[in-house]
């Protein structure tokens, strides 16, 4: 882009001199800039925001990009394409976010529980081997018509 | 031992890394002391500030044909060309590296070679019942 080099991110800000041109770059106070720490990562001094989604924030105010709850020239978040307002959510739950959590495993653990005893358990009404009629379908069965056929009963007195 | 004073509502609601805590929980709120101020009035100037430049280029009566926006290009910069230079080989993004770049392959590679081995075992012996689909 047509931006200088001092208004593009660069590495690591190390002394308090870079930190302060950085925040000052970044339209932040001096006190708010905290770039991510430097581990190797690639963050370089982009500052390190809350991580909050688009979701918190105030949705009266007079944004110049309503949509997309952001003020022209305010430092973008790193995962600024993830908290949009299609995504990810992260604002506070009516439950503890625990509480939900082992609510859901909970059920989950004992629905797969039951399942898997079914599994290797199972348990029906007593059956018996099928009974068919006509002497056990001696005609269907392609017995001779004219033989006398087998008896067959399926009880005992 | 007896049991402590019962968790503050904001302790018993425990932020995480997926939720964050709502703002009447948040001792912050009713911090009203002068730093707060101070600080607060800071941030509102630099705010009134970048709000004055984007109106004055919004409003003005031969208006750029785009108004560039620095924050979005600084943040495009930074996810896009920024990550090399600022790379570093360090124990941790090696590891990493290892784990995403190397482990599926190779556990893709073991898992299909093993596969293969045993359907050609199979099929030696003469075991292998070849498997019908129309799709």
């Amino acid at each position: 882009s047509e931006m200088s080099k001092d208004l593009l991110p660069g590495p690591y800000p190390r002394t308090p001199e870079e930190r302060a041109a950085a925040a000052k770059k970044y339209n932040m106070r001096v006190e708010d800039y905290e770039p991510y720490p430097d581990d190797g990562f690639g963050y370089g001094d982009y500052p390190k925001l809350p991580n909050k989604s688009l979701h918190e924030k105030d949705p009266w105010y007079q944004w110049d990009q309503p949509d997309m709850r952001h003020n022209w020239g305010e430092p973008m978040h790193w995962d600024f394409d993830m908290y949009i307002r299609n995504r990810v959510d992260t604002s506070p739950t009516p439950v503890p976010w625990h509480t939900m959590r082992n609510h859901l495993l909970a059920f989950l653990g004992t629905m797969l529980i039951m399942f898997a005893l079914g599994e290797f358990y199972p348990y029906y009404r007593p059956v018996g081997p099928k009974q068919y009629p006509f002497n056990n379908l001696y005609l269907e069965r392609g017995g001779d018509p004219n033989k006398e056929p087998p008896v067959v009963t399926h009880y005992e007195i | 031992m007896a049991a402590g004073p019962p968790p503050t509502a904001a302790q018993a609601y425990r932020p995480n890394r997926y939720v964050s805590l709502p703002a009447e929980l948040d001792p912050d709120t009713y911090d009203a002391s002068p730093e707060k101020r101070r600080a607060e009035a800071e941030r509102l100037a630099i705010r009134a500030r970048l709000k004055r430049q984007y109106q004055l280029q919004l409003n003005n009566p031969k208006p750029p044909a785009v108004i560039e926006d620095p924050a979005l290009l600084r943040w495009t910069y930074a996810r896009t060309h920024n990550i090399y230079p600022t790379f570093r080989p360090t124990p941790k993004t090696s590891f990493l590296g290892a784990v995403y770049a190397l482990g599926p392959l190779i556990f893709w590679a073991v898992a299909f070679k093993v596969d293969r081995d045993r359907r050609e075992k199979l099929i030696q012996e003469g075991k292998y019942v070849r498997p019908f689909s129309v799709f």
